[in-house]
């Protein structure tokens, strides 16, 4: 069943390659419907006949891969792979709805790409073995780097190898430490095995543990991306196209920080509590940053970038709270930012579409012509600063109420981040929608099509905003045995 | 170690003769500068013929069939030498050792049979063949 | 060194070797008699499959040394199919590219089956003797062939050049191997000797300095960005697999068989030279144009990556260290391959297509084929679902039992310099038509059905290893050095 998961969107990718031949829309048609199979498959688990017991998996596959190592191809789902499957499905959608009038070459070429990196970012949620996480960790950059280079903005042959070698390199590390972790269970218990389960109970001394703990981290941190490693994310985001760069700020972003849940708390959980005041120092750096960094862009893309590392600076600080608000409200970060840095990103590829300029000097006024684009732009502004009743706003939350009860000064800088994020938000629709116009444009405003996609991710985070508490239910599943570890170590906070 | 002092020993007068050899080099290399005349001139520097300016053009061609036939005596009278070898252990190594440098030699055969096909033993020249085989043609 | 007597299961087990030569003998006569292109490119053909055939009898009488000169057991028949199979390419390859450019093709495979030989022999030789004699044989046997097909003076100075510095290489491994015999008293690697005196650390230093001459480490590897851009392109591709996979294979041996290896002061020379190769090779290949020399450039990096496995060695014994030797090179082995089978078939009749730029819009004008080698540079790059990545998966493994930390950290480093110009190479494909030079597929050698099955023999096989690895992997296991 998860395999098929996979299996269709990669089978999907190279029948919309080949379905270009039936016609330029062929491919467009093809990705959609090999996402909604996808969608559909992954909803029987919502169903209340799943209900899962305590770190039991929804669902699991088992098959031996490499018997000399002890790599096993092992998918299985939980709730948080579950709410990040479902998070995928939706932007993929989204992201093809964003490119149907944007990509005009190579349309079967660009839905593969586009079909391969979710089903390798779906790989990512799924895989249970080290190594075959690891796979599809590299193997989801390939297409990535590709839909950069290939359909990208004017310098987008640096942007994509920035982002190659970034990813890449940091995997390396995150390899080095996965064989590292795996040898010392070799040593200690004389088995070979990369499985996820198994090495959760690998026993590491307090040196090597955190040296194994940074290797993880880094590729992580890379991902997210936190201040220092940030600087191939404006870039990236930039030059990708508009469906590009929707899956980034969707999707792939959201690895990283799956990444920390799943693999850095649990495996080295000491190794991680020591080193939560810097992680979360890295947090606080990164909203800071990106926000202020975000309120200096002049494009509009790197502008949506910026705010995007922020945002992820708060995923990072809720996640090494570690306690239930905390990764909680990481969670519900990751889910809502999702949808609205992606939302954004496909307004700003529709504005580059329309005027050619992602300049916002260039801007201005462009309400009277685009009213529908300015209200759903205001919505995502809005939802984007934290605006009760949105979701991000009880991510945000939630996080900063988990910081508090860790450490408050953090928090306090934190909390600075919120104030930050009106700034940068306003002076986006400001300078676009309002202000002066310099030059007339002659627009069509949103059709049908924008609407519809517009209108299910605006839904998306009303319901994230007003009744969150589904998604974290089901999240909660996964992380429950995640926050359980942290006591485990010491005297429970009070 | 007895055996190599021996040896050593033994190797005294290759020694004296080696340093002989070198003193009746040194010594006729050094009578001309004491014993000969000085001349200098434009003629006498050229490293061709030295002391005669030459004249024409000194890339003659040469037919250079000496040239492969030499690599031939060279590269069959090497393998000469492992069939001195055998011959030396002839008895000890018996029928397996005989069939062994046969496949040798008719290995050694093999590959004289197609430099002769190649016609690399064909002693006349391009310009010859040619008129050979127009002759041939011909008759 | 006693006369060991040859039986029948000697005779057996050195079927493969005796097929090999065989073939070049029948070859030769036939060459002599008939000068045919396509029965010589056949009996080569038929030659080489013999061979591969004649694996399964020798493997059966079991590991078993052979003369005191050669051992035959798991390893070197391994070695022995994989040369074998990338000869089969090579010749493959070639019979396209010599159609158009030579004028007596035929001996190109005679050369190349005597090559075959001297790696097979280097591949099973546990005796200076062997070693030596299997080494000149493939060296002798390169010099023609890498000046063979073109009438270019590139060629002709390439072809100089080896021979040169091959000659130089030579003088040193045997001035080494003078050393060491003077020392332990014996040619077989295993020879031991007292107390590790000054002399046997300078012999062993000097075979170190032949061999890295054949493989290009650093300090020795100026030779090879030259050669490999004048030789064509399957010569370049054999030189780079089976020549380099050879001369690796029997550096292995030694290490495992010679006492001598494992001198303290071994570790910190070819440690030193590793972690060179891996930083000069990746930081030269940067600024290459030309993706011959590129290839040169990266191979000079994968021969400092690969030269973990031989280090690591020493401390995690012969068999991991032997299987990781074994999957790196076949990966590597297949993936050179198609790179320089993708070059072959690029390349119009009068030259080669060498330069980046000739690539450029490839995924638009020739999806196939630049789907091959993008998946190459990948495989080369070590990103998963390839061969390669497998390979480098197996070195971290061996590198990291043995704790290298520092050489893992430089081979991370030159990793991400190594994936900086494959993707050059690969975003060049990528772009659209107009912004390069691109070749239409008419200005392209005319592909045979025997080109283009061995390219996708080579792709197929590059992915499978990749996705499926684990038959290979169990092989060589079960077969590898003890």
């Amino acid at each position: 069943m998860l395999v098929l998961l996979i299996a269709i969107l990669a089978v999907g990718g190279l029948a919309a390659w080949y379905g270009e031949r039936a016609g330029p829309d062929a491919p467009r048609w093809i990705a959609l419907a090999a996402i909604s199979l996808v969608g559909l498959l992954l909803l029987p688990y919502f169903g209340p006949a799943v209900s899962p017991t305590d770190g039991a998996w929804l669902s699991e596959i088992y098959a031996t891969w490499i018997p000399r190592f002890g790599v096993g191809f092992h998918l299985a789902l939980d709730g948080l792979s579950l709410a990040l499957a479902v998070l995928t499905v939706l932007l993929g959608a989204a992201a093809v709805a964003a490119s149907w009038t944007e990509i005009r070459d190579r349309v079967g070429f660009f839905h593969c790409n586009l079909l391969w990196t979710l089903a390798g970012v779906l790989g990512v949620f799924l895989a249970m073995d080290l190594f075959l996480f690891f796979v599809f960790w590299e193997a989801m950059i390939v297409p990535m780097a590709l839909l950069i280079a290939i359909w990208g903005h004017e310098d987008r042959t640096a942007a994509a190898m920035k982002f190659f070698l970034f990813t890449q390199l940091s995997g390396l590390l995150m390899l080095l430490a996965m064989i590292g972790l795996v040898l010392l269970h070799h040593r200690n218990t004389g088995i070979f095995t990369f499985d996820y389960p198994v090495l959760l109970n690998a026993e590491l001394d307090g040196d090597v543990a955190r040296w194994l703990m940074l290797g993880f981290f880094v590729a992580f941190a890379v991902k997210l991306p936190a201040v220092p490693f940030h600087t191939w994310l404006p870039d990236a985001h930039t030059q990708a196209p508009t469906g590009g760069s929707v899956l980034l700020a969707g999707v792939l972003l959201k690895t990283g920080a799956y990444g920390l849940l799943r693999f850095v708390l649990p495996l080295f959980p000491e190794a991680a509590a020591a080193f939560a005041p810097v992680a979360q120092g890295l947090g606080v750096a990164s909203i800071l940053y990106g926000g202020w960094l975000a309120f200096g862009q002049d494009d509009m893309k790197r502008l949506i970038a910026y705010t995007s590392i922020s945002h992820m600076g708060f995923v990072l600080v809720g996640v090494f709270a570690w306690n239930e608000q905390g990764i909680d409200g990481a969670v519900m970060t990751m889910l809502a930012h999702g949808i609205s840095a992606s939302a954004l990103f496909m307004l700003a590829g529709g504005l580059q579409e329309r005027i050619h300029t992602r300049d916002m000097r260039r801007m201005g006024r462009l309400w009277a012509d685009v009213p529908r684009m300015g209200a759903i732009a205001l919505f995502f502004s809005v939802a984007a600063l934290g605006l009760p009743g949105l979701g991000n706003f009880v991510g945000e939350f939630l996080v900063l109420q988990g910081g508090y009860l860790v450490s408050p000064v953090i928090t306090a800088i934190a909390a600075l981040g919120l104030v930050v994020a009106p700034v940068y938000s306003l002076v986006l629709m400001q300078r676009v929608f309002q202000g002066t116009c310099l030059e007339p444009h002659r627009l069509s405003d949103c059709g049908g099509r924008e609407l519809a996609a517009f209108g299910v991710l605006m839904l998306a985070t009303l319901w994230l905003g007003l009744y969150p508490l589904p998604a974290l239910t089901v999240a909660k599943w996964a992380t429950a045995p995640v926050v359980e570890l942290s006591y485990s170590g010491e005297d429970p906070p009070p | 170690m007895n055996v190599d002092r021996v040896q050593v020993e033994s190797l005294v007068p290759l020694a004296i003769y080696f340093l002989l050899v070198l003193g009746v080099v040194g010594v006729m290399l050094a009578i001309p500068r004491f014993v000969a005349q000085r001349r200098r001139s434009q003629a006498r520097d050229e490293p061709f013929e030295s002391g005669i300016l030459s004249v024409g053009d000194t890339h003659l061609h040469l037919g250079v069939h000496f040239w492969p036939i030499a690599i031939f005596f060279v590269i069959f009278d090497l393998e000469a030498i492992f069939i001195f070898a055998w011959a030396v252990a002839v008895r000890e190594v018996g029928w397996p050792g005989y069939l062994e440098m046969l496949v040798f030699v008719s290995v050694l055969l093999a590959a004289l049979v197609y430099l002769w096909k190649l016609g690399a033993l064909d002693w006349r020249t391009r310009r010859q063949q040619l008129q050979d085989s127009l002759l041939s043609e011909r008759g | 060194m006693s006369a060991a007597a040859i039986g029948s299961a000697e005779l057996t087990a050195l079927l493969p070797i005796v097929t090999l030569g065989t073939t070049a003998v029948v070859v030769l006569l036939w060459i002599a008699f008939r000068r045919n292109h396509a029965e010589a490119v056949w009996l080569t053909l038929g030659g080489l499959s013999a061979t591969l055939l004649a694996l399964a009898p020798a493997a059966g009488t079991g590991p078993r040394d052979v003369t005191g000169l050669l051992r035959i057991d798991g390893y070197a028949l391994f070695f022995i199919a994989l040369f074998c199979l990338a000869a089969i390419i090579v010749v493959l390859l070639a019979r396209d590219y010599l159609r158009e450019r030579a004028e007596q093709p035929e001996e190109f495979y005679l050369l190349l089956l005597t090559s075959l030989l001297g790696a097979s022999v280097l591949a099973a030789s546990t005796h200076f003797a062997s070693f030596f004699l299997g080494l000149e044989t493939l060296s002798i046997s390169l010099f023609p062939l890498i000046a063979y097909a073109t009438r270019d003076a590139r060629a002709l100075e390439a072809a100089t050049k080896y021979l040169v510095l091959s000659g130089v290489a030579s003088g040193f491994l045997l001035f080494g191997m003078a050393l060491v015999y003077a020392e332990t008293g014996s040619l077989a690697f295993g020879g031991t000797a007292p107390a590790a005196t000054a002399v046997l650390q300078a012999g062993a230093v000097l075979i170190l300095v032949g061999v890295g001459f054949k493989l290009s480490f650093f300090p020795f590897h100026l030779w090879t960005a030259d050669v490999y851009q004048g030789a064509p392109a399957p010569v370049t591709a054999l030189l780079a697999t089976v020549s380099k996979g050879a001369v690796f294979a029997v550096l292995l041996r030694y290490g495992v068989d010679a006492p001598l290896a494992r001198l303290p002061m071994s570790e910190t020379v070819l440690g030193t030279l590793a972690g060179a190769s891996m930083l000069i090779g990746n930081l030269a290949a940067l600024a290459q144009h030309n993706l011959k020399r590129l290839l040169a450039y990266s191979s000079i990096a994968h021969m400092g990556y690969l030269l973990l496995a031989v280090i690591a060695m020493q401390r995690i014994g012969p068999a991991l260290a032997a299987e990781t030797l074994g999957f790196y090179l076949a990966a590597y082995t297949l993936t050179t391959l198609a790179a320089f089978g993708v070059m072959t078939a690029m390349s119009p009749a009068d030259r080669e297509a060498e330069e980046i730029g000739d690539y450029a819009g490839l995924f638009w004008t020739r999806p196939a084929i630049a789907l091959l080698l993008t998946l190459s540079l990948l495989s080369l790059a070590g990103i998963p679902l390839t061969a390669g990545f497998i390979g480098k998966f197996y070195l971290f493994i061996a590198a990291s039992h043995a704790a290298l930390w520092p050489l893992l950290g430089l081979f991370v480093v030159g990793s991400g310099l190594g994936l900086y110009y494959y993707l050059r190479v690969i975003f060049r494909m990528a772009a659209s038509v107009g912004e390069g030079t691109a070749p239409g597929p008419s200005g392209a050698l005319q592909v045979s059905l025997g080109t283009e099955a061995a390219l996708a023999f080579l792709g197929l096989s590059i992915a499978v290893l990749g996705l499926l690895p684990a038959s290979l992997i169990d092989f060589l296991a079960a077969e590898a050095l003890r």
